[in-house]
């Protein structure tokens, strides 16, 4: 159980980092990095990379209960970004990693555009390996999700993080916008060096007998089986403004099997997250890592970069955007 | 290199169902073998346990008693929703997968022996664990008195007690046999007026054994609980007026159980200001009055 040998053909780069997996524990699921290492038979070594949870200038305690609810084939969260803030994460979060069994990506929020440039700066001066920005998130009431669902905010927070770090920048975009790829084409030119797609989308539940919202802040972020078509097609609207740009997506919403893990890779992601189906199976990533390498070996693809999009669109008239 | 004591303490298995035994008021007893988990568990640890393939999220629950031997783990749950009625239809040789031993458990403290365990309705579970483990803790002598409250029959037969107990009101003399078999007191307590049973809140009769308690008596009590919210915080009250030291197990929503999402949090009052808190494993035990503060 403690030998991880993952099969070569698993290996990738993403925006220069080595990955020993295509998997990714997304952002929010995991906490800071060290969470599921508590279920025995997990290691962090299992996947390329993970993503930390939101991170905030200062500490922010979050939305008040209850801040999850099982919905059909998914669920709802709302947890309000709770975090220790960005210093505590660098000065005793960070040094606690064990950076040779994977890559850690920050995940930066902020309310103001200030807020996302400072925090950026400060994991600039840290060992993390790359960072995500988070304009997506749907559970705050500003920045978050009010910046991602504008093209014009967002460049102007990509272009401003894009100043104060080196480091691999991506950009997390929201499903709740009318037009994904639009938001891609200005954030690409802004400078952001990958993407991840799709973060939640917004809804919300009702308790009939109270006539209450069920989750504390109202509406939450919407995750699990249940958004994967519409994440799939995102990640190929994305995908298909980033590919000459030769600029990759993380793509994710809803992954739990190999098979869809396989999807958005063809579809065009050169990695995917994995985060609700961990909820259900902690050590689903074993099971998905040798779904992958089993579908590469058969179809004798030597590496699963070669795989990444290769969506056969020729016999298909392509309007992505309309329906019906 | 930093130590990760943490890493591979809690388990992931195919659990088989051994047993799942049904009482009144849609309450069910269910034994399933799953041996990493009850060689660690401890009174107040829970497991998080999927109840039926269609459904995307587990079920926490607690751990009501173990057999390290037989590599087996018990828990007492009610019927309340889609979740648990499913559980529910789970039979003997039937595989659950079981995620656990999860959570801070119950902290013993030797010079406060005489023990007051309080649980409420489905809330008994870790009680039953602690009391079991008090029996056979041979390096302190402890003194434990149990008392349970539930609005539905209890899930056993209750029996008069040979047990006398002073301080207890005229006629509360149920108690549960298992207890008994353990030589550890018990009363019952009940607004449906169950026979022998006391008949009004458990917290009510907690206060009737603590009030009379001088000061010497009461430096050497301590409570714990688990059952509903107002029982749990009506608990942390009188112990707080007391003076007496209280812990409590709580209960939210959970998505991962093993502190990853921070789906499952409640405010606790810290020295420097209030802090949300993850049930799953900064809990599901905590100290009453960092939880339901008095002032
Ligand atoms: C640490 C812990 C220990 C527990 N121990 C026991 C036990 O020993 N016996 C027992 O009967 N119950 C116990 N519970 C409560 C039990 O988890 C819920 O009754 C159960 O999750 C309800 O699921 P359902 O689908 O039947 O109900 P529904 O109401 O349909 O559930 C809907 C959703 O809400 C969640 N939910 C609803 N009520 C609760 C609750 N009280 N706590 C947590 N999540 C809830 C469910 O998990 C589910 O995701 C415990 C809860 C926690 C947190
Ligand atoms: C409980 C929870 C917390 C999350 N927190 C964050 C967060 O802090 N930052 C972020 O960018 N995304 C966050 N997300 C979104 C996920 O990273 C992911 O994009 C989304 O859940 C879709 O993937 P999934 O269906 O595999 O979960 C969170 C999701 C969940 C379920
Ligand atoms: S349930 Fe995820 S942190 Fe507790």
């Amino acid at each position: 159980m403690t030998e991880h040998t993952l099969p070569d053909s698993l290996k990738t780069t993403f925006c220069g980092l080595e990955f020993s997996s295509p998997l990714v524990l997304l952002s929010g699921c995991a906490g800071f990095g060290e969470e599921y290492t508590r279920v025995a038979g997990f290691s962090n070594r299992d996947v390329g990379a993970v993503c930390l949870k939101g991170t905030t200038l200062k500490a922010r305690l979050g939305n008040k209960p209850h801040r999850i609810f099982e919905t059909p084939a998914g669920m709802l969260n709302a947890i309000g970004l709770q975090n220790p803030g960005v210093d505590h994460v660098v000065k005793h979060i960070l040094p606690a990693l064990d950076f040779s069994e994977t890559r850690f990506i920050a995940n930066v929020s902020g309310s103001t555009l200030e807020e996302y440039v400072e925090v950026t700066r400060r994991f600039d001066d840290s060992p993390i390996d790359a960072i995500e920005i988070n304009i997506s998130c749907p559970n705050v009431r500003e920045g978050g999700v009010a910046f991602g669902n504008s093209p014009e905010m967002s460049a102007r927070v990509v272009a401003a993080c894009r100043k104060v770090t080196q480091k691999p920048l991506i950009t997390k975009l929201s499903p709740n916008q009318t037009d994904i790829a639009e938001n891609a084409r200005r954030c690409l030119e802004a400078g952001s060096d990958a993407f991840a797609a799709i973060n939640t989308l917004t809804g919300m539940a009702i308790d009939v007998e109270t006539r209450k919202p069920v989750i504390g802040n109202m509406q939450g972020g919407l995750s699990g089986p249940a958004i994967k078509p519409m994440a799939l097609l995102k990640v190929l609207q994305v995908y298909q403004v980033a590919r000459s740009h030769q600029v990759p997506i993380i793509g994710q919403g809803g992954i739990t099997t190999a098979r869809d893990a396989l999807e958005f890779l063809v579809a065009g992601a050169s990695a995917v997250g994995v985060g609700t189906a961990l909820f259900y199976d902690p050590l689903v990533c074993r099971k998905i890592n040798a779904g992958i390498a089993d579908f590469l070996a058969r179809q004798r693809i030597q590496r699963v970069g070669d795989l990444v999009g290769t969506l056969d669109t020729d016999t298909l008239p392509l309007t992505l955007c309309a329906a019906g | 290199m930093h130590p990760k004591p943490h890493r591979g303490t809690i388990f992931l298995e195919d659990a088989e169902v051994l047993m799942q035994e049904r009482f009144p008021g849609e309450q069910y007893v269910l034994r399933m073998r799953a041996p990493q988990c009850a060689a660690s568990a401890l009174p107040g640890s829970f497991i998080h346990v999927t109840c039926d393939a269609t459904l995307p999220m587990r079920r926490p629950m607690s751990i009501m008693r173990v057999s390290n031997k037989d590599g087996w783990v018990e828990c007492l749950y009610k019927v309340v929703g889609e979740g648990s009625r499913m559980l529910a239809s789970r039979q003997r040789g039937d595989i659950v997968s079981s995620l656990g031993p999860i959570g801070q458990p119950f902290v013993l403290h030797p010079e406060r022996p005489r023990l007051l365990l309080i649980g409420g309705g489905v809330g008994i579970p870790p009680m039953i664990f602690l009391a079991d483990v008090l029996r056979h803790d041979a390096r302190v002598q402890w003194n434990p008195l149990v008392l349970m409250g539930s609005e539905v029959p209890f899930p056993f037969k209750t029996r008069p007690s040979t047990i006398l107990l002073p301080g207890m009101p005229d006629g509360v003399i149920g108690c549960m046999p298992l207890m008994e078999d353990w030589n550890i007191p018990s009363r019952l307590a009940s607004q449906q007026d169950f026979p022998g049973c006391y008949s009004g809140f458990v917290t009510d009769l907690a206060r009737h054994w603590l009030q009379p308690l001088d000061k010497n008596a009461l430096a050497e009590v301590e409570v714990f609980a688990c059952g509903p919210t107002p029982m749990l915080k009506a608990v942390a009250y009188l112990a707080q007026k007391l003076g007496v030291p209280s812990q409590v197990s709580l209960e939210e929503f959970m998505a991962c159980a093993v502190g990853g999402c921070a789906g499952c949090t409640v405010e606790v009052r810290t020295e420097n200001g209030p802090a949300m808190k993850r049930v799953c494993v900064d809990g599901p035990v905590f100290d009453g009055a960092s939880v339901f503060p008095l002032s």
